[in-house]
């Protein structure tokens, strides 16, 4: 096995899932995909992974969140960068965002990012949960 | 002129009856005579004299009795009592009695015309009171009439009214208006500030503080329930007085709950549908960005089964435009139907002509079994085509290769059953309340590899709604589906009658 470090991509579209693989591959990293937030989470504990991608909607409209919550209560998840990926920043009636300390309290995600993820923008934005990370130790 | 005016003498003395009857009557008047007070007073009684001069001393009754009498019955006439024998006492007697005044005897014609004339117009003037008093009577009842029956329909109607003056106190409310303010605590002269939520006393208020020449109504929305939902929209005009300066203003609200959930709804659906739109757009985009990313070396085989995706994906997205857009004719009411008795076999055999192919490809049998006498509906069929259409798709799409697809029709006592049932992968409990919801598909191991747009079955639901059928589904995971539909059919016995 190689020591590039491994990112979780959950994704019920099949296709998106595979794109989001390929470009963080391409990005130098090593990825491990599920199909669904239950597979998600069992690939969580088995891999314990550097950063999970999570898409929101998925069995239900707020299965992402679901997951999401579940890692972060998790010890290790508690040390990883966990990101929500939707295309409805403001469908159904929801409206979030991960900025606030409050917001984040209950959303339990290190950010909300846009479908279609921009690869540059997560690279950077796990660099940056380390980052922070390690000024506080 | 004078005819109408009727005069009654009463008096024991032929001469002097006579006499002043000839003077009234040279004067125009209609003049009746009687000898004696009995006769005076049944004369007296009997029609509506103008003016009546009674002797006072007559040889049965005396002339203040007579006076007494016939005021009882005739009040509006106007008396004289005639004497020979004036006395202070007499007048006072007679004028207490209700007389104009006493005529000395004996008199001139003159005098007597001059008391005559007196009477008649003090009559005229009685009358005329009465008959305005009456008048004002009448219109007194018929403006409370009025007045009640505004009331009653102002009490009757669903939208709340409050009326309230410059003092800001409560001058006229409705029923309705305390149900949908939830404002138990409103009466009558009270102010208004602090019984009405701070937001619609605000809009009084301003309205009441605007000096300028032309005030517009003003409205507003308000949730004004804090746990259920209830919406009203507060509509504030202001009263002009005579001078157009503001004597108040009026409060309507409406309910506006159902329209604000629909909008609710229909924001819902909005969301939905762009982002059931945004998914395939957004994954085609996807593949032509890796495509043409330089970083990003793929194997021809890999290009070209990206390329594929891409293009089933854009499919899809045309498949769902063309969906929706049969959902949006359907809601419009805009769908142009043909409606004519239909023979069902024949339209399911044309729409397993659509799908040979593909059940060839995947060597699904399909099998057919109708029954006899099965009846004739009556549809538009192209409506039933596309009804049969989405649920054989979803037949063969969700079948396991080399699976069935059984299709039977049967007749019940109502309606054509028609079976679609197939062995396929079947839905886990739960999924099946949620089919019939736009954009809703089954989301397991075995569909995610399945193109659909999530909203045949609601477009099945539609057109059986239309015609007041219905669906029925069994299913059970791993093992397959049953659709059943139910269109009410043309009742031949019926039909003869008519």
């Amino acid at each position: 096995m190689s020591d590039k470090k491994v990112i979780l991509v959950v994704d019920d579209d099949v296709d998106i899932l595979e794109q989001t693989k390929i470009l963080v591959e391409n990005a130098g990293f090593s990825v491990v995909t599920a199909e669904s937030s239950n597979e998600g989470w069992l690939k969580f504990q088995e891999i314990k992974p550097y950063a999970c991608v999570l898409d929101l909607m998925m069995e239900e409209y707020d299965s992402g969140f679901i997951l999401s919550h579940k890692i972060k209560k998790d010890a290790h998840g508690k040390t990883i960068p966990v990101f929500l990926v939707t295309s409805v920043a403001n469908a159904t009636g929801l409206r979030f965002d991960a900025t606030t300390e409050d917001e984040k309290s209950w959303i339990k995600a290190d950010a909300i990012m846009n479908k279609p993820v921009v690869i540059d923008d997560l690279i950077s934005k796990i660099d940056e949960f380390y980052e922070k990370a390690d000024a506080v130790k | 002129m004078n005819t109408d005016i009727k005069i009654l003498i009463v008096d024991d003395e032929d001469n002097l009856r006579t006499a002043v009857k000839k003077i009234l009557q040279m004067e125009g008047y209609t003049v009746s005579t009687a000898e004696n007070g009995t006769k005076g007073i049944s004369i007296g009684s009997s029609d509506d004299f103008d003016v009546v001069l009674i002797d006072l001393k007559m040889p049965d009754i005396s002339g203040m009795e007579v006076l007494a009498r016939l005021r009882q019955v005739k009040p509006n006439t106007s008396y004289y009592i005639a004497t020979a024998y004036a006395s202070y006492e007499t007048a006072v007697e007679a004028i207490k009695l209700g007389a104009e005044g006493y005529i000395l005897k004996p008199f001139t014609p003159d005098e007597l015309l001059h008391d005559i004339r007196k009477g008649i117009e003090k009559r005229r003037l009685i009358i005329e009171a009465e008959e305005l008093k009456r008048e004002r009577e009448a219109n007194l009842l018929e403006l409370a009439f009025e007045r009640s029956r505004l009331n009653t329909v102002i009490k009757s109607i669903t939208e709340g009214v409050l009326v309230v003056n410059k003092d800001r106190e409560a001058v006229y409310f409705n029923p309705a208006f305390i149900k949908l303010l939830k404002a138990d605590e409103l009466e009558l002269a009270r102010n208004v500030s602090d019984v009405l939520p701070y937001p619609i006393y605000e809009m009084i208020d301003n309205m009441l503080n605007d000096s300028s020449s032309e005030i517009k109504t003003q409205s507003d929305e308000f949730k004004t329930d804090a746990d259920g939902d209830l919406y009203v929209e507060v509509s504030v005009s202001p009263i002009l007085g005579n001078d157009h300066s503001m004597d108040g203003v009026v409060l309507v609200v409406n309910n506006i709950t159902t329209y604000k959930q629909i909008e609710l709804l229909k924001n819902q659906f909005i969301s939905m549908v762009s982002h059931e739109l945004k998914a395939p757009v957004a994954a085609t985009l996807g593949f032509l960005e890796i495509l043409t990313n330089p970083s990003i070396i793929l194997p021809e085989t890999q290009q070209i089964e990206y390329l594929t995706r891409a293009s089933a994906r854009l499919k899809s997205l045309i498949e769902m435009v063309n969906d929706l857009l049969d959902i949006s004719r359907s809601e419009l009411n805009t769908v142009r139907r043909e409606i004519r008795p239909v023979i069902v076999q024949k339209v399911i055999e044309e729409v397993l002509l659509l799908f040979e192919n593909e059940a060839a490809k995947r060597n699904i049998a399909v099998e057919i079994k109708y029954e006899e006498n099965i009846p004739l509906i009556n549809v538009d069929p192209n409506e039933i085509e596309r009804l049969l259409t989405n649920l054989v798709s979803n037949a063969i799409k969700y079948n396991k290769n080399d699976g069935k697809v059984l299709i039977s029709v049967h007749k019940s006592a109502k309606y054509v059953e028609i079976s679609v049932e197939d062995t396929g992968i079947g839905m886990k409990p739960g999924e099946k309340e949620k089919l019939f919801n736009e954009f809703y598909r089954a989301k397991n191991e075995f569909t995610k590899t399945i193109s659909g747009t999530g909203l045949g079955l609601s477009i099945v639901k539609r057109i059986l709604d239309y015609y007041q059928g219905y669906v029925n589904v069994e299913s059970e995971y791993g093992k397959g589906t049953r659709f059943i539909i139910y269109l009410p059919y043309i009742d031949e016995h019926n039909t003869n009658q008519h």
